[in-house]
């Protein structure tokens, strides 16, 4: 069910920056990650969103009213929570910190507060002045604060860039179980593709104003759908999978019919995304021994040119590419529907936890 | 030189011993200016936080003007609250020359822009963004500013404290405006003029010693106020 919608948004700046959105739609319960380079109009398309901004003439229809005038209804504006990159606490404790949302409407509703805070794992924190807590902290309370109301849309712009990133991954899992927990229809911003990838159910990424893909997170990395877009995700290797074994830290991923080896924290039963990055993608046209965990048999399925080299993309049981110069792909022969070997270490893939 | 040594002492005791000639001066002073920073911020407080977050046309040139405002010579405002009130003037009818009404009235326009700029200011030095994430949590401007300015408070309060510091030690306006009336309108600052005229050095110099100690308590309080944002 589409809970927002808007058509034929056009905000223009005096510096030159034009926001054109023709149309964005928003489904109930869903995550829509921006990403996108600086200034490419993120926060702008989130600051229109949280009716920030009042673009002249664009269609706007929030939770099935079509509003007539610019302005916001104050009960609609309500039910929609906004989280900054910076948490903004009043020097007050964390408790009346995060029950000021419910003070404002008039609510006194301690046990929320409590659940809030539950949910973000800051109970200890609830007497304590909210200016003299961790800086991560803080962020809890503010995601805390932006949540108990229980709002219909949650609205965040970069809300962990200023996170230490592993203080930053305990955070976006309470945060992904909560928004899952409660079915909240969410917007973020971020240039963290990572990010995007642990919280989004869809990316859409931005350039100069322009939504220019909207897709599920592993077809927008394998199929970018113009060359900007793959300039700014870059052309890694993004496929869906889950955690079947792990011994130490060695986990084995299986991904469609083929199984994986990669280094990571994750735990057995984890669903992640694997990433390759195409540099540490070796091809061969034997079935070398070496010191790579992963060898597979595949076939090549495109040769192009990129930037200085060449980009081959292969089939091994799941999408893969790789990096070779013109000297390779004369030396071992490559071209499309050859058969060849492929293997890249377990150190060398990424996996980000779902 | 003995003479002021003798003021310096005589004044001492008739400030311990709470002289009642001195009392009722000092009792109107406090009066007076109280209620006119008391007026004065009713109006100040809303206006310079509105100014300080509304955009409007004009915004620059009212800025001006009250930073102007801020540095009104109360003898000029003496002058015109006097013209108004004056018998045949605009606002005779209201008989408020020669009264503590009238002096408050003249009080309030000295420290109406030195609060509004001061708490302009105040409220202008927070963040934008922390004024649009109270609304984002559902605030109207109303409930913001009022948030907005309860985080602030010790500014306003110091805004609050430099007016009344403004008007306690003004003498131009209220000596023009109240006549300096014994037991009437004589304030602190009158009668020192007053007194020194009339060579009562001893009773000067007393009235002049609680002048300066209540100016020393509001600069105290001032400065622990911003000691304590520093902290």
């Amino acid at each position: 069910m589409v809970v927002y919608r808007i058509e034929n948004v056009h905000l223009a700046y005096p510096g030159g920056f034009c926001l054109v959105v023709p149309y964005l739609s928003l489904a109930e319960g869903k995550v829509l990650a921006v990403i996108g380079p600086n200034g490419a109009g993120k926060t702008t398309l989130l600051n229109t969103l949280a009716f920030f901004e009042r673009p002249k003439g664009a269609l706007i229809e929030l939770f099935g009213k079509r509003l007539k005038k610019p302005q916001i209804d104050l009960n609609l504006r309500r039910l929609i929570s906004v989280v900054f990159p910076r948490p903004y606490l009043l020097n007050d404790t964390v408790f009346n910190n995060i029950a000021l949302p419910l003070r404002i409407r008039g609510i006194r509703n301690t046990a929320a507060v409590g659940q809030a805070c539950e949910d973000f794992k800051i109970a200890h924190l609830k007497t304590k002045n909210a200016l003299k807590i961790s800086h991560g902290e803080m962020h809890r309370v503010a995601l805390a604060r932006a949540l108990v109301t229980q709002p219909r849309l949650l609205l965040m712009d970069e809300p962990f860039s200023s996170l230490d990133p592993r203080y930053k991954d305990t955070l976006i899992t309470d945060l992904r179980r909560t928004i899952r927990d409660n079915h909240l229809t969410t917007v973020f911003v971020t240039q963290d593709q990572s990010e995007a990838l642990r919280l989004g159910d869809e990316i859409c990424v931005m350039k100069n104003g322009r939504i220019l893909q909207r897709d599920l997170p592993s077809r927008l990395f394998s199929h970018p759908a113009s060359r900007d877009v793959a300039d700014f995700v870059g052309i890694e290797t993004i496929i869906e999978g889950q955690v079947v074994k792990k011994e130490d830290n060695l986990c084995s991923v299986k991904i469609n019919g083929t199984t994986l080896e990669a280094i990571s924290a994750c735990e057995r039963g984890d669903n992640v995304f694997v990433c390759i990055r195409p540099e540490d993608v070796i091809i061969s046209r034997q079935d070398e021994a070496t010191s790579a965990r992963n060898r597979f048999k595949a076939k090549i399925i495109k040769i192009e040119p990129w930037m200085l080299e060449y980009k081959v993309a292969i089939e091994a049981g799941f999408p893969l590419v790789s990096f070779v110069t013109k000297q390779s792909i004369e030396s071992l022969n490559l071209k499309p529907e050859k058969e060849i070997f492929v293997s890249f270490k377990a150190t060398a893939i990424h996996l980000i936890k779902r | 030189m003995q003479f002021i040594l003798d003021g310096i002492q005589k004044g001492i005791h008739l400030t311990a011993t709470l002289d009642p000639q001195v009392m009722v001066i000092v009792k109107l002073s406090l009066f007076v200016s109280a209620l006119a920073t008391a007026i004065a911020v009713v109006i100040a407080v809303p206006l310079g936080s509105l100014i300080a977050i509304k955009k409007f046309s004009g915004k620059k040139l009212a800025i001006a003007l009250i930073n102007t405002g801020m540095g009104l010579p109360p003898v000029v405002v003496g002058l015109v609250v006097t013209l108004f009130l004056s018998r045949y003037g605009p606002l005779g009818f209201l008989h408020w020359l020669y009264t503590p009404i009238g002096m408050v009235l003249a009080q309030v326009i000295i420290a109406t822009p030195i609060i509004t700029g001061l708490s302009m200011a105040a409220v202008q030095s927070v963040e934008q963004k922390f004024f649009l994430q109270i609304i984002a949590l559902g605030a109207t401007t109303r409930q913001a500013l009022w948030i907005v300015l309860k985080e602030i408070r010790l500014s306003v309060l110091a805004a609050v404290i430099a007016g009344f510091g403004s008007i306690i030690s003004e003498v131009g306006a209220v000596m023009m405006v109240g006549g300096n009336i014994k037991g009437q309108t004589r304030v602190l600052t009158t009668a020192v003029v007053l007194e020194t005229h009339m060579g009562n050095i001893d009773i000067a110099i007393a009235l002049s010693l609680i002048l300066l100690t209540m100016s020393f308590i509001v600069n105290l309080t001032l400065t622990f106020i911003q000691q304590r944002k520093a902290r």
